[in-house]
């Protein structure tokens, strides 16, 4: 009876160092697929252009290499040189900041507005929030183009290529999501604790402010993320609506490559810098960040 | 101030309601329901909502109504102002023009009088939709081609993503690390993200075909990113960028489901297969079908990855609506048909959301 208990536990045993080791190469695999576009760009960020114009595919011992032969830091030395990526990067660090604080203040108001009262109209509102969300950006783009060219030329007001014009077309396309994000996470809070502040005589923006705001905290932060990395991330809009002085980083990385040169090392470089606002952000707000995210994707 | 006519004609509606209802939150089953969660003490009675700071005139006439309600319901139109402002100028006035304009004939030298400019009736439509037309065989070509590519990335990204999602769901050590580094494709931006994948896609000096070679798979090097092959290297940056969305909604919707259904499954004695058949799938139901439908409707609007990769013309076999309009547009200065042609592709995105949603319905209907 004892062998036998035995005999189970090791083969037992055995079983799970293999399922084991079976998992940890399944998991490896998926983290080799995720990072191998990530290990290229690194390793072209620091090859010469002359060593990537040289590399063929077809000449054995040409082969682009995975260790640059001449490692450099020339790529992000220069990387300013042929495209102004830093004024861009100045460009989208404005743009997006703006619509972060544009956005959330006014998501916040609204979704204020929609959880605490039940007003006539409101379905309707939610409603017409929801469905912006499902109509092509290409059908606002026309319009919107037309729309700034007839301001400028018939009251003289400048919305096409400059901060102000670009800060509120990406607060239209963020508030919608952000509104239905933070509604569910001031639903999640007690009215309770607005009775209570009101019976103290705060106002309802105080209430707002002092009591709600610091409860939905980690909403109001996933919001704020998503409105910024929306903003930095946009291409579509950014390409028509951005000229000279506000071209955003999202477009401008593209100019590395023209019809009569392709620098992909700069490209490389300028790519890993684009990417570290991000990427810094979210590392930093991860947790809030996902299940904000989550909710309001598993919602809609 | 709240906009007079509608809270004029809102507390117009609000008189044909009996007298003393309350139109507070906790009327929502929802939030009353969290509200008696958190004070179980009050269930007896009603929660007022939020009490009002100034008092409420008592009284019956229209005057006093109408007062009363713009007491209590007023602050929530203010709140909400600002957002209905800017989504007014900004969405539903520039929805209302384009679809205007879709009517007109608006070129490089009408655009700045756009209002002026006659209206042409269907012309665009003919235009931007006859397929024996130049323009409009490229547009079904294009809706054509992003239906495939759709029907491909997304139908991988859930596969892939579900696999993971399932891979991941139990402890073990660095966890936490191994679905930070999984969730690295999704926030890195677009433009970068498939810049690195045009690099790769590269002939000469791409890792694909790098990689292609060494295996013997092909003798010399294929070019990716023009003509047939484009949409196949496009589809498979998207994957890469796009599963790790689904392992996130799915691994959130794998922890919802109650470890209990798994046990007394397996003293029943069902199979890893089973319990994943009738269990896990069943309750990701509701997650899937958001998630499919979100991913359908992203998908019309797909342009960042072919515009980044591929450059303003793809090429008719890999051409997808955004692409096509942004050029008819902004190359060609031809407003109208490119209107016109968005207005189309609306059309389409509002059908498949209908029959997608009826498709479901019935499907549930089916199981019940």
């Amino acid at each position: 009876m004892a062998t036998a208990g035995l005999a189970y536990r090791r083969r037992h045993k055995r079983g799970t160092i293999l399922g084991w080791l079976l998992f940890a190469l399944a998991v490896l695999a998926v983290l080799i697929v995720v990072l191998v576009p990530y290990g290229w760009m690194v390793s072209g960020s620091f090859k010469s252009s002359v060593e990537l114009q040289a590399a063929d595919v077809t000449r054995p011992g040409q082969e682009p290499s995975w260790i640059p032969r001449q490692p450099t830091l020339d790529n992000y030395r220069n990387v300013n040189r042929t495209v102004r990526i830093l004024d861009y990067l100045k460009n989208s660090l404005i743009i997006s900041t703006g619509t972060m604080v544009l956005a959330t203040t006014l998501a916040l108001l609204a979704a204020y507005a929609l959880s605490r009262w039940a007003f006539p109209g409101r379905n309707a509102y939610v409603v017409s929030v929801l469905s912006t969300q499902m109509l092509p950006g290409i059908l606002f783009l026309i319009p919107y183009f037309i729309l700034f060219t007839w301001l400028r030329n018939q009251f003289g007001v400048q919305l096409r290529d400059t901060y102000i014009g670009m800060i509120i077309t990406y607060t239209s396309f963020a508030l919608p999501f952000s509104i239905v994000m933070l509604r569910s996470f001031l639903d999640s809070i007690p009215v309770e604790l607005d009775e209570q502040a009101q019976i103290d005589g705060a106002s309802r923006l105080r209430i707002l402010f002092s009591v709600l705001l610091p409860l939905a905290r980690p909403g109001i932060v996933s919001v704020a993320i998503y409105c910024f990395i929306m903003g930095w991330n946009e291409v579509l809009f950014a390409s028509v609506l951005t000229g000279t002085s506000t071209r955003t980083v999202a477009v401008g990385l593209l100019e590395y490559i023209t019809a009569h040169e392709a620098r992909w090392t700069m490209m490389m470089a300028a790519s890993i810098i684009t990417s570290v606002p991000v990427l810094v952000l979210f590392s930093f707000l991860q947790r809030y960040v996902i299940s904000g995210l989550v909710s309001g994707a598993v919602k809609g | 101030m709240p906009p007079e006519g509608s809270a004029g004609r809102e507390a117009g509606r609000a008189r044909r309601r009996p007298l003393g209802t309350l139109r507070d939150v906790t009327t929502q089953p929802q939030v009353r329901a969290r509200a008696i969660e958190a004070a179980p003490l009050a269930t007896a009675a009603p929660i007022p909502g939020t009490v009002p700071t100034r008092p409420i005139p008592r009284g019956r006439g229209a005057v006093h109504k109408i007062r009363r309600f713009l007491i209590r319901t007023g602050p929530a139109y203010l709140f909400i102002l600002p957002a209905v402002a800017a989504m007014l100028f900004v969405h539903y006035i520039p929805m209302a023009g384009g679809i205007l304009v879709a009517f007109k004939d608006i070129n490089l030298f009408t655009v700045t009088r756009w209002y002026d400019a006659p209206w042409v009736g269907l012309d665009n439509f003919v235009q931007g939709l006859n397929p024996d037309g130049f323009l409009g065989s490229r547009f079904w070509q294009s809706l054509w081609n992003v239906t495939f590519f759709g029907a491909v990335t997304i139908t991988a990204g859930y596969v892939i993503g579900m696999a993971v999602a399932l891979l991941l769901n139990r402890e073990f050590p660095g966890r936490t690390l191994v679905r930070g580094i999984i969730l690295l494709p999704y926030i890195t931006p677009d433009s970068v993200a498939y810049s690195v994948w045009r690099f790769i896609f590269q002939a000469r000096i791409g890792l694909v075909n790098m990689w292609l070679m060494k295996l013997g798979i092909i003798d010399e090097p294929v070019i990716w990113l023009v003509g047939s092959n484009a949409i196949y290297a496009v589809m498979l940056a998207a994957i890469w960028k796009g599963w790790p969305f689904a392992a996130l909604v799915l691994q959130a919707g794998l922890q919802t489901i109650p470890r209990e259904l798994y046990e007394s499954a397996m003293i029943d004695g069902a199979s890893r297969w089973q319990r994943f058949r009738y269990i896990t799938l069943p309750m990701l139901a509701p997650v899937t079908r958001m998630l499919i439908l979100v991913s359908i409707l992203w998908n019309y609007n797909a342009f960042n990855q072919f515009y980044v990769m591929l450059g303003k013309d793809p090429g008719p076999a890999a051409d997808v609506p955004s692409t096509l309009i942004l050029r008819e547009t902004f190359s060609t200065f031809n407003f109208g048909v490119g209107s016109a042609m968005s207005v189309v592709l609306m059309g389409v995105m509002l059908v498949l959301t209908m029959l997608y949603l009826r498709a479901l319905r019935a499907s549930e209907r089916g199981q019940a």
